[in-house]
């Protein structure tokens, strides 16, 4: 067990609480980062570790869930939330962010990071065995994490740790220009360290805060290297279910593993039902029965839905947003000057109105939220119409500017925030035509469309979006945004564990973003799903994760 | 002895459409944005790694070389280059990397395309078999009341309710059915998946999707055999028969259905066809797993093999359709077979 207070920062964040400089929820997350345990930490905050009633949960029979099965064949790369619903039940994190946004030890037993924050001991869990019966070690995390932020696997993890794991280098291939490539290698070869058969210590370039909620990033699953990095129908894992069956685009199902290490599984087997997406489907499928829950509801959906008797609303207040980004390569989103003026022209708070209703709130055109422990408020950027004509104008735009807005099909909120900034921008002489695309072809784009709107899934802190989104170069930055100043900024906040100490560097990035930053943000999201009552021991999380051990079926 | 050459010269005119239409469709798909290498590997794949898988499939060569190759594979003279466990890309058919029929392998499922296709054309086949074998009878009955007396209640009845239900489009009548079975009621569900773990037998969860398809169907087919009925039935020979003193139901039968199927039979097998390949609005809305939903799936994702090979198969369909029907002419009408 880890002492309550290894760590000398959690001295200073307990003083800051008891100052009251810091709320319950930033000490609950810091200190648990720090290495405390949850327990421990709730304990100094004085409130008892939430308990989920397990005595009563029943035991057997089958859950059917509807979700979109995607090829999961290669966890590390997937690139949706829905994706982990599948394999993150039989292949499992090091780390679990609950729905209280406190982030726990899960294939570890606990964490220390150094007094710098620049070296992280990862303890593994003793007593995990894989599904082959063979023991869980520091070998596994190695080959894994090694892998992660490799490039030829090409996962989204690579962006997350590239800041404090990576060093960039040209490649002796050459591109098509004949220019070098960019290649990463780890910053130095102990990066990852093996300390001893059951302890990892990550030595990191940057000082680093995040690390055990990177670890529960949705791709970082720990594969079994006899697998060669192949997950399907009976791949080897950790996990409290095997997958039995997939079949792309139907279904998949999962098996109860009674030999599970941590809590249940209770249930026997769970099927996952593929309803092709379509939202009055899944709707159809909740009313007759014919699932238990589904992934997430549409808000359009969510009244009709709370009509049935059977049904239970569940729904997640998250950072769960729609960024419309604009990319930098392409004229004339080059010049911070427009960019600006298209986040002057909308009035946040009507676009939320008329996109959602009570289902979202109004965004501030930084990408980090309320809800984020460092989260900086900083004075309203309102509507100025005419300021956004002057700048247009000051760019060389006098007569305006005409622009694409590319926006996926579904769901249908996308298309009427789309209308709601069309309209607004009208007035400032900013004409977008709207190209609606089917879901799939807009990852086609994603990166490159001058301007288009991009869904970004809630993650615990503010700094993780972005440093995934906007640091210079990384994989899933798709405004091309490069920024060295916006860089060092980041590099900076990620290394302070205080959030109030972060809180005023954050200031300074969301005001850079506000002012030169390539995106345009409107809502934040609340999150909904529905499951029948029968169904126990399910809450909604923040990033969509399910935990299909802790939850129960009454047949009766 | 003249029908078995002309359905020789059929066949060989089939054939040769075939291929012409396969070549024009293997052209069309090379307009799809993006490479089919950076789709095979991913949004996340390094530029390197795309480089080299095009190079090793070979994607430069010029289109030509690459019809020939996609052919060749197709008929199962070449191996396909994809199952090269050196790509390292998990890709493998337990039929082999030759086969006829060799349609590579569907970029959204990881899978042989001709597994994909399988699965979900059995589905459909059942949605066809159930729906036709349901519209056929249906609509020559109604068909033939309302046109055996023209102007008649009857006719009237049938001829304003079919022209309402052909006028609606099918998602309309999936939503009224849906309303009215699922949510009220609580009869039938909501979704047709057919997985074999639903608390709704495979037959409950035919109905509704059938029923649509029936309605939409046989309003139609409804209409072309009360139109045809109704034009015969004012003919000489028909009057003739009646005249001579044969029973009503006798000149119906022998002397007007007859006569008055080669319209009808047209437009039949334009809804196999229809139903076969193109259903995708009540397969979306129901969560049916066929064909339709697979084609819109497939379009949406890129996945272009599969694309390919669909396309393939409703053009199949349509030319086969057209041969039967052809057939079915000659044999309703001899005048016909002799080619003029």
């Amino acid at each position: 067990m880890p002492k309550p207070n290894s760590h000398p920062k959690v001295d200073e964040i307990d003083a800051a609480f008891r100052a009251g400089r810091m709320d319950r929820r930033a000490f609950l997350r810091t200190a648990t980062l720090l290495g405390t345990s949850a327990a421990a930490a709730y304990a100094m905050v004085g409130l008892p570790m939430p308990a989920r009633a397990q005595g009563a949960m029943p035991h057997g029979g089958t859950l059917r869930v509807e979700t979109t099965v995607y090829d999961v064949s290669s966890p590390p790369t997937a690139s949706t939330t829905a994706h982990p619903i599948i394999y993150s039940n039989v292949v499992e994190h090091l780390t679990r962010v609950g729905t209280d946004n406190v982030t726990r030890p899960h294939l570890l037993e606990s964490w220390e990071p150094s007094d710098d924050l620049r070296s992280w001991t990862l303890r593994v869990r003793p007593g995990v065995t894989w599904h082959s019966g063979r023991t869980f070690t520091a070998d596994d995390v190695i080959w894994n994490l090694t892998r992660l932020v490799s490039d030829e696997v090409g996962s989204s993890t690579l962006g997350l740790m590239k800041g404090y794991l990576l060093t960039e280098y040209e490649s002796d291939e050459l591109d098509d220009d004949g220019n070098p490539r960019r290649a990463h290698r780890l910053w130095r070869e102990d990066a990852i360290e093996k300390l001893d058969d059951m302890t990892v210590r990550l030595n990191l370039k940057e000082a680093q805060l995040a690390v055990p909620e990177h670890l529960n990033h949705y791709p970082a699953v720990m594969l079994d290297p006899d697998d060669g990095g192949v997950f399907g129908v009976e791949a080897n894992g950790t996990g409290p279910f095997t997958l039995a069956e997939i079949d792309p685009g139907r279904r998949a199902v999962l098996v109860a593993n009674p030999d599970y290490w941590g809590e249940g599984p209770y249930l026997d087997r769970v099927e996952l039902v593929d309803v092709g997406g379509n939202d009055q489907a899944i709707m159809n499928a909740l009313i007759s029965g014919q699932v238990h829950g589904a992934f997430q509801v549409q808000p359009e959906l969510a009244p009709i839905l709370a009509n049935q008797e059977h049904l239970q609303l569940h729904e997640a207040t998250t950072a769960d947003t729609a960024i419309t980004r604009m990319n930098v390569t392409h004229k004339p989103f080059d010049d911070p000057r427009v960019r600006k003026a298209f986040r002057l022209a909308l009035d946040a708070e009507k676009a939320v109105a008329v996109a959602f209703g009570p289902y979202a709130a109004p965004a501030e055109h930084h990408h980090v939220a309320p809800i984020h422990p460092e989260y900086a408020d900083l004075p309203p950027m309102t509507r100025d119409v005419e300021a956004a004509r002057a700048l247009l104008a000051e760019a060389g735009y006098p007569d305006g500017v005409d622009v694409e807005l590319t926006i996926q099909q579904n769901p249908p909120h996308h298309l009427r925030s789309a209308t709601a900034m069309q309209e607004m921008w009208r007035d400032a002489g900013i004409r977008a035509e709207i190209n609606v695309v089917p879901n799939p072809q807009y990852w086609d784009v994603w990166t490159t469309a001058p301007l288009g709107t991009t869904v970004w899934a809630h993650r615990p802190l503010g700094v993780i979006n972005l440093s995934l989104a906007y640091r210079s170069g990384v994989p899933w930055n798709e405004s091309a945004y490069a920024n060295p100043d916006f860089d060092a900024l980041l590099t900076q906040a990620e290394a302070l564990p205080d959030p109030d100490e972060r809180r005023e560097v954050m200031a300074q990035i969301q005001a850079l973003l506000q002012e030169d930053g390539p995106i345009i943000q409107t809502y934040w999201r609340k999150l909904l799903t529905f499951y029948d009552k029968r169904v126990k021991g399910f809450e909604m999380h923040p990033t969509y994760a399910v935990a299909f051990n802790e939850m129960g079926l009454d047949e009766g | 002895m003249k029908l078995a050459l002309f359905v020789l010269r059929r066949l060989g005119q089939t054939l040769f459409t075939m291929l012409a239409a396969s070549f024009l469709l293997f052209a069309l798909t090379e307009f799809q944005p993006g490479t089919v290498a950076s789709k095979i590997l991913g949004p996340y794949a390094v530029e390197t790694q795309v480089a080299l898988l095009s190079e090793k499939l070979g994607l430069d060569d010029p289109l030509l070389t690459r019809y020939a190759r996609w052919l060749g594979t197709l008929a199962g003279v070449i191996e396909n280059p994809l199952s090269d466990p050196a790509l390292g890309l998990g890709l493998s058919d337990p039929r082999g990397t030759q086969y006829v029929g060799n349609f590579g392998f569907s970029l959204m499922q990881k899978e042989p395309v001709a597994d994909v296709i399988a699965d979900r054309l059995g589905n459909t086949v059942l949605l066809t078999v159930w729906a036709i074998g349901l519209t056929i009878p249906l609509s020559l009955l109604l068909g033939t009341l309302a046109g055996m007396r023209p102007g008649s209640l009857a006719d009237r009845a049938i001829s304003t309710t079919t022209v309402i239900l052909t006028s609606l489009p099918e998602f309309v009548t999936a939503v009224v059915l849906l309303l009215i079975f699922t949510a009220w009621l609580g009869w039938l569900p909501g979704t047709s998946p057919l997985d074999p773990g639903d608390r709704w037998s495979l037959g409950a969860q035919l109905v509704m999707p059938v029923t649509v398809l029936v309605i939409a169907s046989s309003a139609y087919v409804t209409r072309i055999v009360r139109a045809s009925v109704a034009d015969t039935i004012g003919k000489d020979h028909v009057r003739t028969a009646t005249l001579k003193g044969l029973s009503p139901a006798r000149v119906i039968w022998s002397h007007v259905l007859r006569n008055a199927m080669i319209a009808p039979v047209t437009v039949i097998l334009l809804q196999i066809n229809w139903i076969l390949t193109g259903v995708v609005v009540v397969e979306a809305i129901f969560a049916y797993p066929g064909i339709g939903s697979l084609m819109l799936r497939a379009a949406l994702f890129g996945d272009i093999f599969t694309v390919q090979a669909l396309t393939l198969l409703a053009l199949a369909v349509a030319i086969v359709t057209q041969f039967l029907g052809d057939l079915l002419y000659a044999a309703l009408d001899p005048r016909i077979r002799a080619g003029t």
